[in-house]
């Protein structure tokens, strides 16, 4: 643990106990994610499914990265993750990225990835707020993440006819935002 | 419809009772089945068995994923 970084967060005001959890169910939000992306992943075929098979890969490796991001601030700040991958799962911000009832269905997987990137830019925008001016390394790593969860959002509400995002898919690495925090 | 106090809504906090209820513009929602509530808790920071109205203002999202979920019944003072 980071003793004095833990200290200055408290000084500031913050409940670091419950950013901890916070920060925790995201970690687990993400990780869960890449999991169950991969099914999503994995049934987006045929004329319609392919076209969307990479961008939900994309979406799916900078998931695993915003968990990978996550843990070391955990454990500075004093946390740690649950010994138990059951319990990490069901304590996860958001719920479970299940394929929905009939995979063959495009627009219904494209719905259940657009309501996890939401929920996602909720809880980040939750987290920025609650420590902005206050924990200035999870303000900066929690924001960096909003902004990959955004363009996520924006990917797949194009795809549901929600209008131009206004954004073209990534060239070349991933997570330009995050990838500060992986090094 | 089922009238609540403050006194009894208490109970459906998640650990008195199987049943997880939160009250919202006097009404009351069963969140039972909802996997973000879990035990009573919502995101590290709110507690079932309350009424939730003010608590709305400082959430990331509106009351539209409240009223989802079945009313059963009305808080009383
Ligand atoms: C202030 C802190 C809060 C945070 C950080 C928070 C966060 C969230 C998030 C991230 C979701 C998932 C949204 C999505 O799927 O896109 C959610 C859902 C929900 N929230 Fe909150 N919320 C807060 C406050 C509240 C309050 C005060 C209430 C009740 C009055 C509430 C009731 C709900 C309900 C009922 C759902 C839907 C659950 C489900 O679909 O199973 N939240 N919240
Ligand atoms: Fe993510
Ligand atoms: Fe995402």
């Amino acid at each position: 643990m980071a003793k004095v970084a833990r200290e200055m967060v408290e000084k500031a005001g913050v409940n670091v106990d419950q950013l901890l959890e916070l920060l925790i169910k995201n970690a687990s939000a993400e990780l869960t994610t890449y999991y169950y992306y991969t099914i999503l992943r994995a049934n987006l075929i045929g004329l319609e499914g392919e076209g969307i098979k990479e961008i939900a890969e994309t979406a799916r490796i900078e998931d695993r990265n915003h968990f990978e991001a996550l843990v070391p601030r955990i454990y500075e700040l004093g946390g740690k993750l649950p010994n138990c991958m059951k319990e990490f799962h069901d304590l996860s911000a958001c719920p479970p990225a299940r394929l929905p009832e009939n995979p063959s269905n495009v627009m219904e997987i494209l719905k259940v990835l657009v309501e996890a990137e939401r929920c996602a830019v909720r809880g980040y925008t939750y987290i920025c707020n609650l420590t902005a001016g206050k924990d200035h390394r999870t303000y900066d790593l929690s924001l960096a993440i909003l902004n990959e969860e955004i363009e996520h959002e924006s990917w797949f509400s194009e795809f549901l006819g929600e209008g131009p995002s206004g954004h073209f898919m990534r060239r070349g690495e991933t997570s330009p935002f995050v990838s500060k925090f992986l090094k | 419809m089922k009238k609540f106090t403050r006194e009894e809504l208490k109970r459906y906090n998640g650990i008195d009772d199987p049943k997880i209820y939160i009250a919202y513009k006097g009404y009351v929602y069963d969140v039972t089945e909802s996997f973000l509530w879990k035990g009573g808790r919502h995101q590290a920071i709110h507690h079932a068995g309350l009424d939730l109205t003010s608590e709305i203002r400082n959430a990331p999202h509106g009351e539209e994923f409240i009223l989802k979920f079945p009313v059963v019944g009305i808080l009383v003072d």
